[in-house]
């Protein structure tokens, strides 16, 4: 049978404790969403749309992508 | 100079630098396990970036992804999602398994989740996961060079003999440098491979179509199947899309030759560093690859094998010197994959088989010896799977890019302090769950409702570890302190 969690222990990790933690992580989320179906084949996926010559969908992936990388580098440089 | 001579040239010129950059390695190679199997945990940020790059692109990427674009169009851009899941879990995991390989002596996965679950069934039921699912990677990326051989000679050198060239090579500079010499040369892979697609796919879309731009202008005009979800065949679902991100980020993350490159690092923050930035690498890397392949269906269609397109084209279009550079570019690909996985597979069975089971008190010169025999073994194993065919064989590398992914529970319940504790039981239970959901959702009734067989097999490996776990012991208090103290220590500085 399970027995109770040793009261000494670390507390959770899977919420973020400080701001910018939270900040990173929920931008994260929320971009990656972007990067996802129903917005993908949805919204994004417009064959008459295109960008500078090149595709919508193409060019509204590589934004998203290049903006969720920002967010990796945003949380190195606020030591999250 | 005809065309075959230039290629063929040109990868054995970058074969010869991989050799002497092994026997460089050897010379700073000192007989010990952490240094022969794990560069001494001391790599920096630079080899560690092009070494995980270099590992994470296969043969498959250099070549399937242009075969990709050119079959099913451009939902192949959703790598990007992948690569970019590929940073964020290294910037999330790396550093908390570095410090646990720094403070306990980790070397491989199953170092870790045996001394956290403390189970010896937990240890063999990792270590043989992490072989089985990746010594076929070997055969993979074998086949891939004995192709790229053979078509660069134009079939002066056959398949067999190619393959078994660059076996040999890759196992004589992880023999003779161990991890050392590895990273060395895929510092040189890295490099080589991301320069080569690019200037080929530039080359070649201002050759066929005067630029990029007009490249895209005609897909457009004649193929625009190609530009919309999910594609000219509909294989680009929202399910698949979602299960390839999944499998290909954690499922490759997970397998023993890209975790153990985490406890190598010389210090955390450079593996945050490292998650913050790998992303520009591979997520671009698809970018030329879109091209080829995209431009290929169009200039070049109707081909049997579209993984060939890229060196189809090259072979039409380009000239010899480009074209030896871009394949030994290929070459390249493939080696560095190879040779990380042939390492991971000698690191496992040297330090969770012979070690644990077999020998535990012999020297570090006799391990390193051991080591090195086991490379030998692996590349026979290695050359016989590549050029003969068995259907268990067809089986097993199907699941295999999902197979590493079935150890997330457990890798997840290890390193992240809170939620609900998986305890040795549950995590077993579950692993074989995935495995068998995988087999059927793969095999038996492939991707049902749309949706990734690894997306379902890890459903139903996280549901079984759950329950079970919910009547079953979890580790001692003591050990739970002690691991997730260390993690504590790690990500906020201090154990509460």
């Amino acid at each position: 049978m399970t027995e109770p969690p040793p009261t000494d222990l670390p507390t959770s990790h899977w919420i973020p404790r400080t701001r910018d933690g939270r900040v990173a992580t929920i931008a994260f989320v929320l971009l990656f969403l972007l990067a996802m179906p129903p917005v993908t084949h949805g919204v994004l996926n417009r064959v008459d749309l295109w960008l500078g010559g090149i595709p919508f969908l193409f060019v509204a992936l590589l934004v998203v992508y290049c903006a969720l990388i920002g967010v990796l580098v945003w949380a190195l440089r606020r030591g999250v | 100079m005809e065309a075959w001579v230039v290629a063929t040239g040109l990868i054995f010129v970058y074969l010869l630098a991989t050799i002497v950059l092994g026997i460089l390695a050897n010379r700073r190679t000192s007989i010990d396990m952490e240094d022969f199997l794990l560069y001494g945990r001391k790599a920096g940020f630079i080899v560690l970036y092009l070494t995980v790059v270099a590992t994470f692109h296969s043969a498959f990427a250099f070549l399937g992804s242009g075969g990709f674009f050119y079959t099913h169009g451009i939902g192949f851009w959703a790598a990007g999602t992948w690569t970019v899941l590929v940073g964020a879990i290294t910037y999330v995991l790396g550093p908390r398994i570095w410090a646990l390989g720094k403070a306990f002596g980790y070397m491989t996965p199953a170092d870790m989740l045996a001394d956290y679950y403390e189970s010896e069934a937990v240890r063999v039921a990792v270590a043989v996961v992490s072989v089985v699912f990746t010594i076929l990677y070997i055969q993979v990326q074998a086949q891939g060079l004995g192709y790229i051989i053979n078509v660069a000679s134009d079939g002066r050198i056959s398949f067999e003999m190619g393959t078994l060239i660059l076996l040999a090579v890759a196992a004589a500079y992880l023999m003779a440098g161990g991890l050392r010499a590895v990273y060395w040369t895929d510092v040189i892979q890295g490099i080589w491979m991301y320069v080569a697609v690019w200037v080929g796919a530039m080359y070649l879309a201002y050759e066929l179509f005067g630029g990029p731009f007009e490249l895209w202008r005609q897909v457009r005009a004649q193929r625009p199947d190609l530009l919309s979800l999910p594609g000219p065949h509909g294989f680009f679902t929202p399910g698949m899309w979602i299960g390839m991100t999944i499998t290909l980020s954690f499922g490759i993350v997970f397998q023993p030759h890209m975790m153990i490159r985490y406890y190598t690092a010389i210090d955390a923050r450079t593996l945050k560093i490292l998650g913050a930035t790998t992303p520009i690498y591979l997520m671009t890397l698809y970018i030329p690859a879109a091209l080829v392949g995209l431009g290929g269906a169009i200039a070049m269609p109707g081909l049997d094998i579209p993984d060939r397109i890229f060196p189809e084209l090259l072979f039409a279009h380009a000239p010899p010197i480009l074209t030896g550079v871009i394949l030994a570019g290929a070459t390249a690909a493939a080696m560095s994959t190879l040779d990380s996985i042939l390492h991971a597979n000698m690191t496992v069975l040297t330090r969770d088989v012979y070690q644990r089971y077999f020998a535990p008190d012999a020297t570090q010169a006799h391990y390193v010896a051991v080591g090195r025999g086991i490379v030998l073994a692996l590349l026979f194993v290695g050359y016989v799977l590549s050029i003969r065919t068995y259907d268990f064989l067809v089986v097993l590398v199907t699941l295999s890019g999902s197979g590493a992914l079935q150890l997330m529970p457990a890798i997840v319940g290890a390193l992240f302090p809170g939620g609900r504790r998986l305890t040795r039981a549950g995590i077993l239970a579950g692993l074989g769950t995935g495995l068998f959901v995988l087999y059927v959702t793969l095999l038996v009734v492939p991707h049902p409702l749309g949706t990734h067989g690894g997306i379902w097999s890890l459903l139903a490996n996280t549901l079984v570890a759950v329950a079970v776990s919910a009547v079953t012991a979890p580790p001692s208090p003591e050990t739970q302190k002690r691991i997730h103290g260390e993690v504590e220590r790690q990500v906020y500085g201090s154990a509460s």
